[in-house]
């Protein structure tokens, strides 16, 4: 029995403790957004927030998540009250196909807690582990660039805590 | 008993069908769904054609009959029908058009979306149902509320009289008793509200907040979940299995031999993935296995040494104009295998209720779905519905339909819904490939850099034969398989030996003028499956057409854009397009140790140029910024034409640095991202985009921005390097 946080409600999961992250918020959960790609921590659709650090949960055991904090892509925003990343991606008409678009917002939701002024190059290195086969990677850029530019007193630590 | 012997029995092949070019142009008779439309309407909405639905509460929902797998075309095409009903797009409800032949593609004669066509072929039918209807609801309106229809006007899905807004919805129960009118007429551009002016994705919101519903998504109650293990040799069946071992797997429920390998289905698609790694199996031999990689490339060679190929266009007397050629060149160009790799493994759901049906999958070809499930369960077409859901990602991969077959088998053997999903291994290694290209290239120039003669000459395999005989089971759901074996047989042997496969060939010569022209090609087929892949073949033609106009301007001393520019006299529109780009690589400052290289490559009716700002390090190349021009005629929105292009660049340009499916002993070498490597941010070049409207009525852009970066990148590698790289994908010496 491996008790954690999701998404601000404490949940108990009763299955083998080796199953991935990924397969446990989407079959037991039942929380769709993150996605399947690689199944071998090489894409990066996947990615969720443990304890506020980005994760690739398809190669996460769900054991390792014991007592801690998960937040999915549900959790960050919701249509009705986007986060503001999630706002910059629609302003900036980012997705394509749109499939690995919870993992790359994911992903730069955890860059931007961190270091709310990444530059371009911590951009780069921080998103290179999610990759978009339909090639959206300029209008990522600008999107998360859009947010840290103007943070607003944004935190997404904060939201998350809160959420 | 935990081993079974197969016996070799004629298993349904997988049903392929369109992802890149145009393919089947004519209509198959019988191939499309003529029963009743698949819409759920209250008796009280007005479904007044195919596309559209307008409930009493004003909702307007619009059937799109192309799939959405990232291009746009919901977005595209609910703006080209709300322009003429007078609704702006996002304020309509967009849904995937279930199977009905009122949603063929009206070139294909089938439902599909490939081509880079749904904009262009539904461009005026869409408006005419949109202008027809807007007047129905005005004549409505009119009786109604007791004003000439003339007196009234529309804004954004009202009736507009004076200071009055009535929603649409008001008038749909009157509307549903008058006579739909017809032939009404269009707007002229110069009124356009919507069409060629900026606003988000109608699927933006759904997609940033991990809403928007995939296949993968769909969830069903008692599903049960199936991966299948495939022979690692394409077209192998199983002689014997033993599944002794993943029978005691947790979760596991039932293994089964179907047509494809063997499935192991679980109550998770975890703990089926986990016990189909305990499964062995034993697969029969077929000639495929004696092909490796460097086998394909020497039989390629072999087949062009042999200069026998057919004839797909000639013009002109060659050698003649070879001999009046101030400058000759040849050189052989290659680009090998490739796999699509969209971002979701594809996958199907399944529920067989009694006599009725029910699909969840995100394919480009909804009819052909349902017409495998006729063929696979016997139910009656009508009781069969397909619910189109998002694809994650196409590329051509999405056409065909092997998942659809596997679920369908599993879930008539287990009685149960059922999901099947691909892991990206079986993706790259089971899947259906871009096919290996040798082309060699003769050609002469004048003085003035004009072509005096062309010669092309493409050796690999076809993909419409093998897209056919996936195809036809679904196409053709009540003929025999003896019968459609035959058809199949006689289409191979037509294009292995008297015709050309039109994709094989597609782009060799036809961007330029070139009076003096001779095309020929030889089909070599190893038996690796082969399909449409983004751009079909103009993703390696174009990569040997650019390379070659850039090396003639070389050993002619000649500029790269006035070669090109010379040859496209009599093509005014692309001329345009590269005296634009010209210009733009004129005034481009280059950092010290960039270089810049040139291509331009028509194709899908778009006409592209393309400018690549290279550097090279320690031999590596590194793409540090794309300019593409484009002239796709109307751009209905141009966000989304931009769009297209930074993702053709980038797919592009993944085949051109890294894309390579290599055989060893006919299995695929490559498993996953870490041997199959797709563009990462850090390695995305900036891209900027200027787009010529012309004016004229819109053409394809989803798939002519990839064809032109490949060798715009080679050009500029070798201003760089003095390397000319002639081979895919691009390593320095």
């Amino acid at each position: 029995m491996i008790t954690f946080m999701l998404n601000g409600h404490q949940v108990v999961f009763n299955g083998d403790p080796q199953t991935p992250l990924l397969w446990a918020i989407r079959d037991e959960f039942k929380l769709k957004g993150s996605k399947f790609g690689c199944g071998a921590g090489l894409c990066g659709a996947c990615t969720m927030h443990l304890d506020g650090t980005a994760m690739k949960t398809c190669v996460l055991p769900i054991a390792a998540v014991a007592g801690k904090t998960v937040t999915t892509i549900e959790g960050l925003g919701t249509p009705d009250s986007m986060h503001p990343l999630q706002q910059a991606w629609v302003e900036h008409n980012v997705p394509q196909c749109g499939y690995c678009q919870s993992g790359q917002i994911m992903a730069a939701a955890a860059l931007l807690a961190a270091n709310p002024d990444a530059s371009e190059a911590d951009i780069d290195t921080a998103m290179a582990g999610n990759i978009c086969r339909c090639g959206c990677y300029p209008r990522i850029k600008g999107a998360i660039q859009s947010v840290a530019i103007n943070t607003l007193g944004y935190d997404a630590m904060a939201e998350e805590a809160a959420s | 008993m935990s081993t079974q012997i197969l016996s070799r029995r004629h298993f349904l092949k997988s049903s392929a069908l369109v992802g890149g070019g145009v393919v089947v142009a004519v209509t198959l008779p019988g191939c499309s769904f003529d029963g009743e439309l698949p819409i759920d309407a209250a008796d009280t909405a007005l479904v007044p054609n195919a596309f559209l639905q307008i409930t009493p509460d004003n909702k307007i929902i619009f059937y799109c009959p192309a799939d959405e797998m990232g291009q746009g075309i919901r977005t595209g095409l609910a703006t080209v029908i709300g322009e003429e009903l007078d609704c702006h797009p996002s304020n309509m409800t967009v849904e995937a058009a279930g199977s009905h032949e009122d949603y063929n593609n009206p070139e294909f004669g089938l439902q599909l979306t490939g081509g880079s066509s749904a904009v262009r072929v539904f461009y005026e039918p869409l408006r005419q149902v949109g202008a027809d209807t807007r007047a129905l609801i005005l004549a409505a309106a009119a009786r109604d509320l007791g004003i000439p229809a003339a007196q009234l006007s529309t804004d954004n899905g009202h009736v507009i009289t004076g200071d009055q807004r009535y929603p649409y919805g008001d008038f749909v129960v009157t509307a549903a008793t008058l006579e739909m009118p017809t032939e009404t007429p269009v707007k002229d551009a110069s009124a356009f509200k919507y069409i060629g002016t900026h606003f988000a994705r109608i699927d933006a919101e759904a997609k940033a907040t991990g809403t928007a519903n995939f296949g993968i998504d769909v969830d069903l109650p008692d599903m049960v979940y199936a991966v299948v293990l495939r022979s690692p040799v394409a077209g192998a069946k199983a002689v014997r299995f033993d599944d002794e071992a993943v029978r005691r797997q947790p979760g596991v429920q039932t293994v089964l031999p179907i047509s494809s390998g063997i499935a192991v289905v679980a109550d998770s698609y975890w703990q089926a993935n986990q016990a189909a790694k305990k499964l062995t199996v034993e697969w029969e031999d077929v000639a495929l296995m004696a092909v490796d990689s460097t086998q394909v490339r020497a039989d390629l060679s072999a087949a062009l040494d042999a200069d026998d190929g057919v004839e797909a266009a000639s013009e002109g007397d060659f050698e003649a104009g070879l001999a009046a050629a101030a400058n000759t060149q040849s050189a052989e160009y290659f680009a090998p295998f490739l796999a699509h790799a969209p971002m979701e493994p594809v996958n199907a759901t399944l529920r067989i209720e009694g006599d009725r049906a029910d699909l969840w999958t995100g394919v480009q070809v909804v009819g052909a779905a349902q017409g495998l499930l006729e063929r696979l369960t016997g139910l009656p077409r009508e009781n069969i519905r397909v619910h189109n859901q998002y694809l994650g990602g196409g590329f051509g991969r999405r056409a065909t339909l092997t998942h659809v077959v596997e679920v369908t088998e599993i879930a008539m053997a287990t009685g149960k819904p059922v999901q099947v999903l691909w892991s990206r291994e079986d993706d790259l290694r089971h899947g259906v490939y871009r096919p290996a290209s040798l082309m060699r290239l003769e050609a002469g120039i004048d003085a003035n850099g004009k072509v005096t003669a062309w010669q092309a000459q493409r050796a690999g395999g076809n993909v419409t034969p093998e897209t056919l005989e996936n195809a036809l089971p679904a196409l053709l759901p009540s003929m025999p398989d003896g019968l459609l074996g035959g058809l199949h047989g006689a289409v191979e042997f037509i294009f292995g030996n008297w015709a050309v496969d039109h994709p094989s060939v597609e782009g060799l010569y036809e961007t330029y003028s070139m009076p003096t022209h001779t095309i020929t090609h030889t089909t070599v087929d190893h038996g690796l499956p082969l399909t449409f892949w983004r751009s079909v073949g103009h993703s390696y033609s174009g990569f040997a057409v650019e390379s070659m106009m850039d090396e003639l301007a070389v050993s002619a001393g000649l500029d790269p854009v006035a070669l090109r520019l010379k040859n496209l006299e009599d093509k005014p529109r692309m001329q345009r397009v590269v005296q634009r780009a010209g210009e733009l690589m004129v005034a481009m400052e280059v950092p010290e140790g960039h270089h810049l290289g040139f291509a331009s490559h028509s194709s899908f009716f778009t006409d592209v140029a393309e400018i690549a700002e290279v550097s090279v390090t320690d031999g590596k190349i590194r793409v540090h910024k794309v300019t593409c021009v484009v002239d796709c005629g109307t751009a209905v929105n141009p966000d989304t034409v931009r769009a297209q292009l930074e993702g053709g660049v980038m797919f592009a340009l993944t085949a051109a640095l890294y894309g390579e499916i290599d055989l060893d002993k006919g299995a695929v070498v490559q498993s996953n991202f870490h041997d199959y490597p797709i563009l990462r941010m850090d390695e995305a070049p900036a891209i900027e985009i200027e787009i010529i409207d012309s004016g004229t009525a819109p053409t394809g852009i989803g798939e002519p921005g990839v064809p032109p970066l490949a060798p715009a990148v080679a050009n500029a590698v070798f201003r760089a390097t003095g390397q000319r790289l002639r081979e895919l994908p691009l390593r320095l010496a």
